[in-house]
């Protein structure tokens, strides 16, 4: 290691993950000729993760084949999202040969590095020490991204760039995807040429090409992703765009052949098998929507991914084939193991069982599943997301329901009222139900009642009514939850309130909540970024 | 529809028997490295536990048991080798990775890899590098290229193997150099063919060390940059007048 300071690898905690007992014996005494003295092992994925719950480990060696069950990428999934491991933990995945999924570069969960058999201790101490410093480089990078706070991980970056030759290209990729985070696509667009001035890196080129996108040019991007997948035909994030950007056209069935493509290099990923399941669910592809769906949920058994999704939509196959006693069936285990998670699966499950038998021609039963809906929407004043909703409002009008969808429909625009793509599908829907007319009025008043009470709350904070203005949104944001525009303006007078008033711990986690639920609304909003930003500030430890 | 990917190599076909053939192979490639990895991890720790005694208490078994490593190394590198291109000879099909790499940790791979053979057969390993330079390359690739020919060098040299490795015009040029009494001329033959733009005149069954080369020559051919595409040569000379190996990185 050059020009660095030596790391104390003996007092760290090891796990070693291999099925094959001989290769945990190895890697053992590797480690242990590092100085190692604490060093645990597990031959499964299910036993990993016993070991992972109880113990914090410095650092894991993982093999990615483990036999039946979980796989290293699942263990490493499973123990990243459920916080068994620390940052810095040094998280090294093993395999027998490079693997597709290594240079996918997207993928939510990475492991820090990949190690290649066989190990010998050299190479494994080199890309310890690797990771390590890299990890030390990125830790106040890391936890400002944590929190949120893109703008000040941003500055971070800056600071380091100029002057570490070594992590440049790993900060700058940092800074790229934290402009795109904080909505500000140009700067993020400069970060990749930048990049690409040093190097054809696909990453980089990706990257361009997903601001393309972002920006509504779909053909550009099309063109820019399929260059990628020319120059390298195993960079898989690349197809999943390439899908959207078809998807984006319209052209579902580019879209559907190109994410079979991804799916045969890099079958065992849920997400992928989800869109593929879905778009050929859109495409009428019965025997491609079932084979996506089945290899979703198998992958899913062992996955933290698990997504009750490839249940409902295995259900709708079920029905277009005409079985609804098998979708009915995947139903009730779609309840059984999601309710915990997901909160609005009796929802969901009841909404595809009405269109499992619509789709089937029994329109009795049909009907009967829509009633029932209306009933569950009458019980509770919460409603499911907006993809869901007009689902829902779709189904009710198939079936003959009236209220109940018209006032979902008002619910969506309520809290979607500056969307004009959202308002036009809404008025298809009311069209479709031969409603246009009427759906024209609910549409013009559902957005005169949003922007009033947003009005109404912007102008008491114009003319000084700091108070009554915070109350004011706080009242409207329980009549319309979900409004992107009523929730940062409702944080931004909060911050306002608190920069005249001094800090206020109630009021600064109330705005640190109203900002991360826009934020899951709608992510890598500029808006979100800056009032994120001032919200630290606003910390008395940060003053 | 018209042909989405109409600038990318076709797929293998994708017939269930040759799925399960490439999952069949795919799991014996696992096998056989978990073994060979034991094998020589075991080796290598015998190996050391041997030289920390002076030379008359030592095993008599000594210089076999260096023999059986490097042997044991020639079956992981062809291994290795076989698994980056049997999908499909003749494409650079492999998920090609791309990363600045510090050089000093490339070497520091690189010689610790080679280290207890090198030190069973008496020989020494001579550095001349940068370590602070960095240079992007797929570091995986080009760690098992450098130790596969140091491997090689070796066999030939007499008692000294030089790594050196530097930016020339643009270019990182690589050498495995030692004073041994050079390559024969089947080999330097073997390798302009297997260098060769088209190589289809490799024949592996009758050459042995073509596989190596020919392994070498894709991992060059994949490093590209505006426009520039990497090289392999072989060639008698160098600073010890003996075999040089050179991969040459844009």
């Amino acid at each position: 290691m050059s020009a660095a300071e030596e790391i104390d690898w003996a007092a760290k905690n090891y796990l070693v993950v291999d099925d094959f007992v001989g290769i945990r014996q190895l890697l053992r005494e590797s480690l242990r000729s590092l100085g190692a003295r604490n060093i645990d092992q597990a031959s499964s994925g299910g036993e990993a993760m016993g070991l992972l719950s109880r113990v914090r480990y410095d650092v894991v060696l993982c093999d990615y084949n483990l036999g039946d069950g979980k796989n290293g990428q699942q263990v490493l999934e499973e123990a990243r999202v459920r916080n068994l491991v620390n940052p810095s933990t040094v998280w090294l995945m093993v395999s027998a040969e490079k693997s597709v999924e290594s240079v996918m570069g997207a993928a939510e969960h990475q492991p820090d590095a990949y190690l290649i058999k066989p190990i010998t201790e050299g190479v494994l101490l080199t890309r310890l020490n690797r990771v390590w410093h890299k990890k030390q480089v990125f830790r106040m990078i890391d936890q400002a991204y944590a929190e949120k706070d893109y703008l000040r991980a941003a500055r971070l970056c800056d600071a380091r760039i100029g002057s570490d030759k070594l992590h440049e290209l790993d900060l700058l990729r940092m800074k790229a995807r934290l402009m795109e985070k904080s909505g500000q696509p140009a700067r993020a667009r400069e970060v990749y040429e930048q990049v690409l001035e040093q190097r054809e890196y696909q990453w980089a080129r990706a990257g361009l090409a997903k601001i393309r996108m972002a920006n509504g040019e779909f053909e550009q991007a099309r063109q820019m992703f399929q260059s990628v997948i020319a120059e390298n035909k195993y960079y898989i994030d690349a197809y999943d765009q390439l899908a959207a950007a078809y998807q984006n056209m319209g052209k579902m069935e580019e879209a559907g052949a190109i994410l079979e493509r991804a799916a045969k290099l890099s079958p065992n990923s849920v997400p992928r098998q989800r869109n593929l399941g879905n778009i050929a669910l859109r495409l009428g592809n019965v025997q491609m929507a079932e084979k996506a769906f089945r290899k979703c949920i198998a992958i899913g058994e062992y996955s933290i991914m698990k997504t009750p999704d490839a249940y409902l939509g295995l259900a709708r196959v079920c029905g277009q084939k005409n079985d609804p006693k098998e979708a009915l069936q995947l139903l009730l285990v779609a309840q059984r193991e999601f309710a915990h998670e997901h909160p609005d699966i009796p929802l969901r499950a009841k909404i595809t069982e009405g269109l499992v038998y619509h789709e089937s021609g029994d329109y009795r039963r049909a009907r009967k599943a829509g009633d029932e809906l209306e009933e569950m929407l009458k019980a509770t004043a919460e409603r499911p997301d907006t993809a869901t909703c007009l689902e829902l409002a779709t189904l009710l009008f198939a079936v003959g329901v009236k209220d109940a969808p018209v006032e979902l429909l008002c619910y969506v625009i309520r809290n979607n009222h500056d969307n004009p793509l959202l308002l036009d599908e809404v008025q298809q829907i009311f069209e479709k139900a031969r409603m246009g007319e009427e759906g024209m009025a609910y549409i013009r008043s559902s957005k005169k009642e949003a922007s009033d009470l947003m009005n109404q709350g912007v102008l008491l904070w114009k003319t000084g009514k700091l108070a009554e203005a915070v109350e004011w949104m706080r009242n409207a944001r329980k009549a319309v939850p979900n409004n992107q525009r009523i929730l940062f303006n409702a944080a931004q007078i909060m911050v306002s309130h608190m920069q005249q008033h001094g800090h206020d711990a109630v009021l600064w986690a109330e705005a640190c909540d109203v900002l991360h639920h826009v934020d899951r609304l709608l992510p890598g909003q500029q808006r979100f970024a800056q009032l994120m930003e001032q919200l630290a500030a606003l910390q008395p430890e940060a003053a | 529809m018209d042909d989405l990917l109409a600038d990318t190599p076709p797929d293998t076909p994708d017939t269930p028997d040759t799925q399960d053939l490439f999952l069949f192979l795919a799991s014996t490639a696992h096998d056989m490295k978990n073994s060979l990895s034991v094998l020589s991890g075991t080796l290598e720790r015998l190996l050391v536990t041997q030289s920390a005694l002076p030379a008359p208490k030592r095993e008599s078994a000594y210089p076999e048991m260096a023999h059986m490593l490097y042997q044991t190394k020639r079956l992981n590198d062809n291994l290795m080798q076989l698994l980056a291109l049997y999908k499909q000879v003749g494409q650079p099909d492999y998920p090609f990775d791309l990363q600045p790499v510090e050089l000093g940790q490339l070497v520091e791979q690189v010689v610790s890899i080679g280290r207890v053979l090198l030190q069973s057969r008496g020989i020494r390993l001579e550095l001349d590098v940068d370590p602070g330079l960095i240079w992007h390359l797929d570091e995986d690739l080009v760690v098992g290229v450098l130790s596969h020919a140091i491997n090689n060098a070796i066999h030939y040299t007499c008692d000294t193997v030089r790594l050196a490795i530097r930016e020339t015009e643009g270019w990182l040029e690589l050498r495995v150099e030692d004073n041994g009494p050079g390559y024969p001329p089947s080999l330097l033959k073997a390798g302009a063919i297997a260098t060769r733009e088209a190589a289809s005149g490799v024949n592996f069954l009758t050459n042995s060390a073509g596989l190596g080369l020919y392994f070498s020559s894709k991992v060059a051919k994949m490093h590209q940059h505006r426009g520039r595409t990497g090289t392999l040569r072989l060639e008698n000379g160098g600073a010890y007048g003996g075999g040089c190996f050179i991969l040459r990185l844009p």
